[in-house]
């Protein structure tokens, strides 16, 4: 069924020189606004660097911790950026094996935002540790004293897993950003040709590298599905391994993962409408693909909310006084502004998702995914604290509210990604411009092959012409009988 | 015997796969449909049925890193935790299998990826000195078909692709 | 690397607590602390303070719960006498357990803590980082971190003359806990060597029991079945390991018990409980 003409995900005779065009010149130099960003995001780094040197040198007690409360806000950040990366996996990988066309435009800045939150989350681990200099003992190396890590311990298997994913998903940046640099090696020039030229590799765009190509990106994208899953379950086990109340829970491993897909949705909804906004890319970022994105978000946001209340329902089948307790006190005790803010924000708030004129409104839908990304990041701080404000021990029970340090540095931690994701998308194409060129082709096939199959059955014999428009041909000439709509070989 | 490579740029997909038919029915002389090179700015997925096949190896590499991973962490593991200091924790086994399975898992994908890259580097012939012909306008929107021929043969392949419309058609000597 | 040691040892080094562990213990050091001599004097733990180096933190730290007391006497009330209301207070004496099956030592990511073959949890401050993930599972809560460099204000001249030097003082970062006072088992079991003898029951005291007016607290070696240790555990009928107590739950008599034990860490403390008037 050929979709209406407002809601084609793109237009299909989009010419491929324009595609070109507009997105090497959102790499052009910055202009005001940019810099503006850059200098705000620079400030807010500065700041968690300050923090960062006065906890450094004083001890971690400036950051309000005590002997219940060993964990606070560093751990639930760090939770919170490893679980924005995950929608990038989601668009990039899960969505090209399943062959979801809409993904094309907009999956670009969604793996470079992977990479960026993987290693603004990286910087975490380091900063909570009580002897940070220490930090590379959890590495196993070759040590003089014949030491390795405890192989044991989850916050091992953190290491290991999130040095895999950010290399696994750099890697996958890198591999399929090869065709657009040599497009942009091709029409830039001076220092940029320079550094694209050695960036590409040598890209020719002739058959074998294309096969390869194909295999090598289809090999990645079904490795970095596990491996997303498994990266967060390993982040999960650091609770779950434990046998505190409210963290020696099954469920966490899937209800993290389900988290860190719903916050990584808001994440890209919200630079989905950034860019747009300032680089004009409507002929690329569709409402259309907004309205999919939405509805995406709408979908893990209620397999989020019924992987929350069902750890409800466990709990109270399951008679564990301390589990229990902690859950009515997370509800009622001194923390429940923020309980409910969580199930506000992350359980009611996506039903504005259903609205279709919600969905094509971009400021609701800024506002929207700010609000599902502050209940996201007020789940990880759930998770982490209240456990530990009232755990066996009833001697050691206390709240605990952040104190500034921890602030400046998780705020600080939101000025790193900003000016990791300015450099990139001014250095980087931030749409896919051979994608959006394989769309707009495989698109054009569709619609002609419908037309060519409506034709048919009226009856008319019709000799199809090549055609010979600059970007894109119809059904070809003596082509085999295989149907061709949408189809990605591998 | 000097050598030439030609490159013929065509408008679209429709053109060149028009001339790979032919040619593959032998209506170029002297070059036959496996010295035929196809660049384009996006991947054709029907590209390999209408060349003929042309094996991708990857993912026998790939198999092979991935056990490799595997194998290598639960050996690593072991023997680490078992070395001359040992350390009894938790009440647990100083080898315990659970905790040695996360690792598997994480360095299978680990050796899996990294052995994916460098094979797709050295098999898709990347990061090659530039000697072969090309044109900038493969990035855009225009198709090439490329092939390396005898100077002899020269003059009738490229009088072939002017009959196969092609838009323009360029060649260097090969030294 | 150890290969040859994996194929030696496999199945010794299979074996968990459960299933009796993969050495034999030369000692195992144990305590039972009788709740109803203890007065809540804090004896011992001004005690502990005083053998083991411990910083005094300053009223502001303390009120953050940031202080470091290795034993700490935790108070409780009870509302359910209010003829004596008195007789509601409980005092619970709270160090490290030395769990057997310690639920802090697989969790710590740079093995700084292990089990001795003495039977005791060693933490080991030169390795330990400071991640703290040992205490998010500890569930009596008994470790404590240095949030600070306490020893840049603990010990004002001429006061660090007092401080031990059997053992170290710990600068910012690290992980502490109670030791069952392991400077004084080392010195114990070297002069016993010097003499070509076995460690003898009452050799030496820990510094809490050491303290206390009340003679609540008995530690000693679970090995020797002559200590007065052993004696009490058995006469209470609580068993070591990571096991379920199959002692009779209607007689009296037996008061002891262990803290959590429903969470299976094998804890070496036995509490015997409180004599009462009326039905807690």
């Amino acid at each position: 069924m050929t979709p209406p003409i407002q809601d084609k995900i793109i237009d299909e005779n989009l010419k491929w020189a324009r595609i070109n065009d507009d997105v090497l010149r959102s790499m052009e130099n910055p202009r005001r606004a940019y810099w503006i960003t850059f200098a705000v995001c620079l400030a807010m780094f500065a700041v968690a660097i300050a923090a960062e040197i006065y906890q450094y040198r004083t001890g971690m007690g400036v950051a309000g911790l005590s002997n219940p409360h060993m964990w606070d806000m560093y751990i639930a950040t760090f939770v919170f950026w490893i679980g924005m990366s995950h929608a990038g996996t989601l668009l990039s990988a899960i969505l090209h094996i399943i062959h979801a066309q809409w993904r094309k435009p907009i999956y670009r800045f969604a793996e470079a935002m992977t990479t960026f939150s993987l290693m603004t989350a990286g910087f975490f681990p380091m900063i909570h540790l009580g002897r940070v200099w220490n930090f590379y003992w959890v590495l196993p190396y070759v040590s003089d004293r014949g030491i390795w890590p405890n192989f044991r311990s989850p916050l091992v298997w953190d290491a290991f897993a999130i040095s895999t994913y950010l290399s696994a998903s750099a890697l996958f940046l890198v591999i399929g950003l090869i065709p657009d640099l040599a497009i942009a090696r091709d029409h830039t020039t001076g220092w940029r040709r320079k550094l694209y030229g050695v960036l590409a590799l040598g890209w020719r765009g002739d058959d074998r590298q294309w096969r390869n190509f194909r295999k090598t990106y289809m090999l990645m994208a079904c490795f970095l599905i596990p491996l997303a899953i498994s990266v967060h379950s390993i982040v999960s086990s650091d609770f779950a391994m434990s046998l505190m109340p409210g963290w020696h829970v099954t469920t966490f491993p899937p209800y993290f993962v389900a988290g860190a897909l719903y916050s990584g949705c808001a994440a890209i909804m919200t630079l989905f409408i950034a860019l747009r906004y300032f680089f004009r890319f409507e002929e690329y970022m569709t409402l259309n693909i907004m309205e999919k994105t939405c509805k995406l978000t709408f979908a893990i946001a209620m397999v989020w909310s019924y992987l929350n209340l069902i750890e409800f329902a466990a709990t109270w089948y399951g008679h564990n006084v301390y589990d229990k307790e902690l859950l009515i006190d997370k509800a009622v005790g001194p923390y429940a502004g923020l309980f409910w803010l969580m199930i506000f924000c992350g359980v009611v708030a996506p039903f504005g998702l259903c609205f279709e004129k919600l969905r094509r409104n971009m400021p609701a839908m800024l506002v929207m995914s700010v609000v599902l990304q502050i209940g996201m990041y007020v789940e990880r701080w759930m998770i982490v604290t209240p456990t530990l404000s009232m755990a066996h021990n009833p001697h050691q029970w206390q709240t605990l509210w952040g104190p500034v340090v921890e602030w400046a540095i998780v705020f600080g931690s939101f000025g790193w990604f900003g000016l990791l994701f300015l450099v990139f998308v001014k250095l980087f194409p931030s749409v896919s411009m051979y994608e959006v060129k394989e769309l707009a082709f495989h698109l054009k096939a569709e619609i002609e092959e419908e037309a060519h199959a409506a034709k048919h059955a009226q009856g008319e014999a019709h000799a199809h012409g090549p055609h010979g428009s600059l970007g894109g041909g119809g059904v070809p000439v003596s082509a085999p009988a295989a149907p061709r709509s949408g189809k990605e070989g591998s | 015997m000097a050598k030439h490579q030609v490159l013929a740029m065509f408008s679209d997909f429709d053109h060149a796969i028009a001339a790979i038919e032919n040619i593959k029915s032998g209506k170029m002389p002297g070059a036959t449909i496996e010295d035929i090179t196809v660049l384009s700015p996006i991947e054709h997925p029907d590209i390999d049925n209408i060349l003929g096949k042309r094996p991708v190896n990857v993912q026998k590499f790939t198999f092979t890193g991935a056990l490799f991973g595997m194998a290598f962490a639960f050996f690593f593991i072991s023997s680490a935790q078992a070395s001359f200091l040992v350390q009894p924790q938790g009440g647990k086994p100083v080898i315990p299998f659970p905790t040695a399975f996360v690792l598997m898992y994480e360095q299978l994908i680990f050796w899996g990826v990294w052995t994916t890259v460098i094979t797709f580097l050295v098999l898709a012939g990347m990061m090659k000195k530039r000697g072969n012909l090309y044109s900038e306008k493969l990035t855009v929107d225009q198709i090439g078909l490329g092939l390396e021929i005898d100077d002899s043969k020269l003059e009738g392949v490229k009088e072939f692709f002017r009959q196969q419309q092609a838009l323009e058609i360029r060649e260097e000597k090969v030294r | 690397m150890s290969f040859k040691n994996i194929i030696e040892n496999f199945s010794a080094y299979r074996k968990d607590a459960e299933m009796g562990g993969h050495h034999t213990y030369e000692h195992r050091w144990t305590m039972a602390i009788d709740l109803n001599l203890c007065i809540g004097c804090n004896a011992c733990s001004t005690a502990c303070y005083a053998e083991n180096n411990l910083p005094v933190v300053g009223k502001e730290r303390f009120a953050k719960n940031q202080a470091i007391h290795w034993m700490r006497i935790e108070r409780y009330w009870d509302p359910a006498d209010e003829m004596y209301p008195e007789q509601g207070a409980s005092f619970l004496p709270m160090m490290c357990q030395q769990c057997g099956a310690a639920t802090c030592e697989p969790v710590c990511p740079v093995s700084a803590t292990y089990h001795t073959p003495d039977g005791l949890n060693a933490q080991v401050y030169n390795r330990c980082i400071g991640s703290r993930y040992c205490n998010n599972n500890c569930p009596f809560r008994v470790r404590y971190f240095n949030f600070y460099s306490y020893y840049e204000s603990s010990w004002p001249e001429p006061l660090h003359m007092q401080l031990n030097p059997d053992l170290s003082v710990r600068d910012k970062g690290v992980m502490e806990k109670c030791t069952f006072c392991v400077q004084r088992i080392r010195s114990a079991k070297d002069s016993a060597k010097m003499e070509d003898r076995k460690v003898q029951d009452g050799d030496f005291q820990t510094a809490c029991q050491q303290a206390c007016p009340t003679t609540a607290i008995v530690f000693g070696d679970a090995l020797d079945p002559e200590s007065k240790v052993s004696k009490l555990w058995k006469a209470h009928q609580i068993k070591r390991g990571p096991v379920t107590q199959k002692k009779p739950k209607d007689n009296p008599e037996l008061r002891g018990y262990r803290i959590f034990d429903e969470l299976n860490v094998d804890s070496s403390v036995m509490y015997l409980e409180r004599v009462r008037e009326t039905e807690v």
